[in-house]
């Protein structure tokens, strides 16, 4: 049965049609026409196009075979991205014992998000235990831990900073006006300050190479896509050079029906992200383990990162 | 002969923070040195002691205008003057330390009323609008029942906003070394304090020579100020013997890079040796106290002890890793948890230390602050 089109509306943006022109490279005018100022607006934009991926969600097993995580994960989200935005709960969950401390996830997160120098949102955390020669090591991914009550969020004076309907805590860049208090409100340590550098500042020129600052900070100076929108860096002082930036789950890939970067690229499975207002999902047959801790846990901010240890 | 070394000096400072400012203007924040982890710097500590040289300053002022102590009869329009230059000096420093100044009418307009920066911020703007239109009535209409009302509204003011700069920091149970339910009380003290040695400064360098009232005007602030001097160390003291005792990591941390950190010099040779003991030693003696620039530059001491016991309650809490590993887990510029200002911070906080004193003897001068004897004696 033929199914009636609903008339397309500004902003909205097919996947197919979001790929093709971010492929093709001509994102800067066919995409950004149609995006909003409101990261919010912006990424709900996406999400009228998910029911079409969304089919065939529920299988954690095909036949006998146990579906890889990452597939698995990638069904729980769509399946989560068809729910209504305040019925979700996405988690994060870690698991310490398949950590490897590879770092290949801050490095994934810093080229999904052009991540300048001295910009962060997801260091590992590298522990000795014991002493020389009898020690061991342990290595804990940080991300932004998304509060349930962020201390971050109260201090913001001009509410730049606050939780999403996902529950995920997002910063309006051209709202923030850089006084960093929610940096120091963090018991994470888990927002960055963006001082405007590059990594290719001071680099020498080599005239008819492809070297040099000039020509080599042309890829750092192009946009990344936090929160569905463009944010070049070709302007001195323009946002969100001057901004406190921090892990956001990669709303703009979740909002297309993609796992965050950190979680496809960790090598041993160890990051596990869903839904976890979703029995079936991975993530919620995680947390329901007793080995399962939060960081901190005493100050009461509830954490929706989870660890397993 | 010393105005003119004064003045000489100022100009100076001010030149260094012009390039200071072109610096920060043109580059932003990085050639700065504070970072993700110390995010807060010079600047704000700056801005916490102009601050408080502000909300002292203008209690200081009532007692000429409020309380009419008759001693201090002619003194309130330089408090108010010094408490007018300070405000607006604080404010400038910490304006410049945003990443977006151009979105400073944000706070007033779009801003979040459970924030204590936003408490903050509309509640200097009103004390400086106090502060601006008391001096304006001091100076034009002096007899104007308006000043005692513009005082009765300021007092409690000055005492919100010396107080929320201890809840600005106080709120934070990120930082325990910060989080003490008592900060808010504390800071007005040190803003009274602030206010006293200022004043002090203010009549022992430049006052009258032949006002008959200013030794005992100069002993009475002596007195004052060891006072909150030694009430300031005693707070000092439960502070940091609560951390310690308490032993919770992150605490001890801070008490002992302030202590034994590599900036040790800065606790017990610049706050405690020169800003504290030197003023109390020389100010508890009448005899020395009433010496005019004696008087006035232990006022001076006390301010510098004063800027730098800022520095110590700002960044030792900011140096101390949240997480075990934070310190290695990424590198890179501004992620650094060891924090001394870079030389554009300094040319900035010259400058504007500079601004401050020239700012302070142009309106001492071209106004006449200093009451004439006809003045005091009606």
């Amino acid at each position: 049965m033929a199914v009636a089109e609903k008339p397309k509306q500004q902003g909205d943006l097919s996947r197919r049609e979001f790929l093709r022109t971010l492929v093709g490279g001509g994102w800067e005018t066919s995409v950004l026409e149609q995006l909003d100022d409101d990261p919010e607006k912006v990424l709900a934009a996406y999400e009228g196009q998910i029911e079409t991926l969304s089919r065939d969600t529920t299988n954690a097993r095909v036949g006998r075979e146990e579906l890889d995580s990452l597939e698995r994960m990638r069904r729980d989200l769509l399946r989560a991205l068809a729910k209504p935005r305040e019925q979700r709960h996405w988690v994060m969950v870690i698991d310490l014992r398949k950590c490897v401390g590879c770092h290949a996830c801050t490095i994934a997160c810093v080229a999904e998000n052009k991540l300048p120098p001295g910009v962060v949102y997801r260091p590992v955390l590298e522990e000795e235990i014991g002493t020389y020669p009898h020690v061991t090591r342990r290595f804990i991914p940080r991300p932004c831990m998304q509060c349930e009550n962020p201390p971050c969020v109260p201090v913001c004076p001009v509410k730049a900073t606050y939780a999403n309907k996902d529950g995920v805590v997002v910063v309006d860049y051209n709202q923030c006006i850089g006084c960093r208090y929610c940096i120091t409100a963090c018991p994470y340590g888990a927002r960055t300050f963006d001082f405007g550098g590059t990594y290719t500042e001071g680099t020498p020129e080599a005239k008819g190479l492809i070297l040099g600052e000039g020509t080599a900070d042309d890829y750092e100076r192009a946009a990344n896509f936090e929160y569905g929108k463009a944010h070049e860096r070709t302007e001195k002082g323009k946002s969100p050079i001057g901004n406190v930036r921090k892990c956001h789950f990669c709303l703009h890939r979740i909002a297309v029906g993609m796992l965050p970067a950190c979680v496809t690229t960790c090598i041993g499975r160890a990051t596990m992200f869903g839904d976890a207002n979703d029995t079936e999902s991975l993530v919620s047959e995680m947390i329901a383990k007793p080995n399962v801790m939060r960081l901190k846990e005493d100050l009461g901010t509830e954490p929706r990162v989870f660890y397993l240890t | 002969m010393l105005k003119k070394l004064m003045y000489g000096l100022g100009g100076l400072a001010l030149l260094v923070g012009l390039w200071g400012m072109y610096d920060r203007l043109a580059y932003g924040h990085e050639n700065a040195d504070y970072g993700s982890y110390v995010v807060w710097g010079l600047w704000v500590a700056m801005y916490l002691f102009f601050a408080g040289i502000a909300a002292g300053g203008f209690m200081l002022a009532s007692f000429d205008y409020l309380f009419n102590i008759r001693l201090f009869k002619g003194t309130g329009k330089i408090a108010l003057w010094g408490a007018l230059v300070s405000l607006g000096c604080g404010l400038l420093s910490i304006w410049l330390d945003l990443g977006h100044m151009e979105r400073i009418w944000k706070v007033f307009l779009q801003g979040n009323p459970s924030s204590v920066m936003w408490q903050m911020v509309w509640s200097y703007t009103i004390f400086g609008g106090i502060i601006l239109a008391s001096l304006l009535l001091a100076i034009l209409q002096p007899d104007s029942r308006w000043l005692k009302i513009l005082m009765i509204m300021g007092l409690p003011v000055s005492l919100f906003v010396s107080g929320a700069v201890g809840a600005l920091l106080g709120v934070q149970v990120a930082r325990p070394f910060w989080h003490i339910g008592l900060f808010p009380v504390q800071f007005p003290f040190f803003s009274l304090a602030s206010g006293a040695a200022m004043l002090l400064a203010a009549i022992g360098l430049f006052g009258d020579p032949h006002d008959a009232r200013r030794p005992q005007q100069l002993w009475v602030l002596a007195v004052i100020t060891v006072i909150l001097q030694f009430l300031k160390l005693y707070f000092l003291w439960a502070d940091f013997s609560q951390s310690i005792y308490g032993n919770m990591p992150i605490n001890v941390d801070a008490v002992n890079e302030v202590l034994f950190g590599q900036y040790w010099w800065s606790f017990w040779i610049l706050q405690l040796l020169i800003g504290s003991l030197i003023p109390i030693v020389v100010l508890v003696q009448p005899r020395l106290a009433k010496r005019n620039h004696l008087a006035g530059w232990m006022g001076v001491l006390t301010l510098v002890g004063f800027a730098v016991a800022r520095a110590n309650i700002v960044f030792p809490a900011l140096s101390v890793p949240e997480l075990e590993g934070l310190t290695t887990a990424f590198t890179g510029p501004h992620l650094d948890f060891d924090y001394f200002p870079s030389a554009m911070e300094w040319a900035v906080t010259t400058g504007i230390v500079g601004l401050a004193v020239l700012g302070f003897l142009v309106g001492a001068d071209r106004l006449v602050l200093f009451a004439s004897k006809t003045e005091v004696t009606q």
